[in-house]
């Protein structure tokens, strides 16, 4: 899920103020990630109700361990990545201490996630975009994520229709900028 | 139409969203503009990326509610900790009704809430537990006695367990030693099609996922 756009702090930040207990900071981090922890569930354990309980757990550990969280070792969506994937593994051991059960499927190939072997995916796309300026990203979540129309985004907005065309063909071209080239992307936006 | 609204083009273009007559004027230009048509190439990639994220859908709504509920409880907890101060029950957890809601209860047929049964740990301990849908969220009233004393670096955790191994969390609390402690908890309605209730002893070592040392269970198979 992307909610309600609010003005893009970068994750880093953000889990900062999650250690002191700021439970804004923790809603807002769930709705940048939880929709590629939750993919990564769908995909890693093939049961929905497994990706739901990953998406807590990961969250809850966010939450809990965010004081050990080290900017210099990681990005924040590496170290929520490698928390996604090592609770993936506990739900599947889990899991595995009974037989499967018909239509079950054992653990498949844990692969992907913004590490550097891994391709671009949703979770760079989910990063890439609390990257970009608030407008940008804006007008990308109306379109793809609640599936606004262009009028209707203009009409929720209040922005002139024409602008909001032309918005989100730079918005495009940031997002794309942002994923060839975070660390340009995130100093421009500094 | 100008080059530059040729190009401004390019975003509602891949999203079906230009008229007939702009689609056709400018898939003539994209002919004869190999830079429209690179810039087309790169934004179709990013437009791709955004489908595929966008496909596999949010996880369902009332998850955030409960992770944020849970997160606020906990919270409330540590605060409570770092203060020394005891407080035996309740944490208190308010959560957003997402629309009219169908009204549901787990004690329909037996008022008294659902008796959960002490494990060998917890021998001299017993519980009580009843709820109702809302929404999208099972609000829950936990009523819990004698359970074990903890140690500090301790919680008792309530899930709904499923037979295959799946689990939610409710939420976290302490108990007060030798009488009977009432917890108001929280957790996605999803959960009521769920098979058991476990309370579990748990450490505060950050590890989401349950210990497995169980104090208190209860059925809900027969309901």
């Amino acid at each position: 899920m992307f909610g309600p756009v609010v003005r893009a702090v970068e994750d880093e930040e953000l889990i900062r103020r999650v250690a002191e207990g700021d439970e804004r900071a923790l809603s807002e981090l769930y709705d940048r990630y939880s929709r590629p922890v939750y993919a990564t569930g769908i995909r890693v354990l093939g049961d929905a109700s497994l990706a739901e309980e990953l998406v807590q757990d990961a969250f809850m550990s966010v939450w809990r361990a965010a004081g050990s969280f080290d900017p210099g070792r990681a990005s924040f969506t590496t170290w929520l990545y490698r928390i996604t994937r090592n609770r993936a593994v506990d739900l599947n051991r889990r899991r595995q201490v009974r037989p499967f059960s018909a239509g079950e499927e054992p653990l498949r190939n844990v692969s992907g996630g913004p590490e550097p072997e891994g391709g671009v995916d949703g979770w760079d796309v989910a990063s890439a975009l609390a990257r970009i300026p608030e407008e940008h990203r804006e007008v990308l979540i109306l379109a793809y994520f609640e599936g606004l129309s262009q009028r209707e985004i203009s009409r929720r907005t209040g922005v002139p229709l024409g602008t909001i065309k032309s918005r989100t063909t730079a918005a495009l071209e940031r997002l794309h900028r942002s994923l060839v080239n975070p660390a340009a992307e995130e100093s421009r936006h500094v | 139409m100008s080059e530059d609204r040729f190009e401004e083009f390019l975003g509602p273009y891949l999203l079906g969203e230009l008229s007939v007559e702009e689609e056709r004027e400018l898939e003539r230009h994209l002919e004869g503009c190999s830079g429209c048509r690179g810039e087309l190439a790169r934004a179709r990639q990013t437009h791709d990326l955004l489908r595929e994220l966008a496909a596999g859908g949010p996880p369902p709504p009332e998850l955030r509610d409960h992770v944020l509920a849970r997160a606020g409880g906990e919270g409330a907890a540590r605060s409570r900790g770092r203060w020394r101060l005891w407080v035996p029950a309740a944490v208190l957890l308010v959560v957003a009704v997402l629309g009219a809601g169908l009204l549901w209860t787990i004690t329909a047929d037996s008022p008294d809430g659902i008796p959960l049964t002490a494990t060998v740990p917890a021998s001299e301990g017993g519980g009580e537990i009843s709820g109702e849908v809302e929404g999208g969220n099972l609000h829950i009233e936990l009523v819990v006695w004698d359970l074990p004393e903890l140690r500090k670096d301790e919680y008792y955790e309530l899930w709904y367990a499923k037979e295959d191994g799946g689990r939610i969390s409710c939420g976290t609390f302490r108990a007060q030693q030798g009488g009977q402690t009432t917890v108001n908890l929280t957790a996605p309605a999803s959960a009521v099609s769920y098979q058991e209730i476990e309370v579990t002893r748990e450490p505060d070592d950050g590890a989401p996922g349950s210990s497995g040392e169980k104090v208190l269970i209860g059925d809900l198979r027969s309901l």
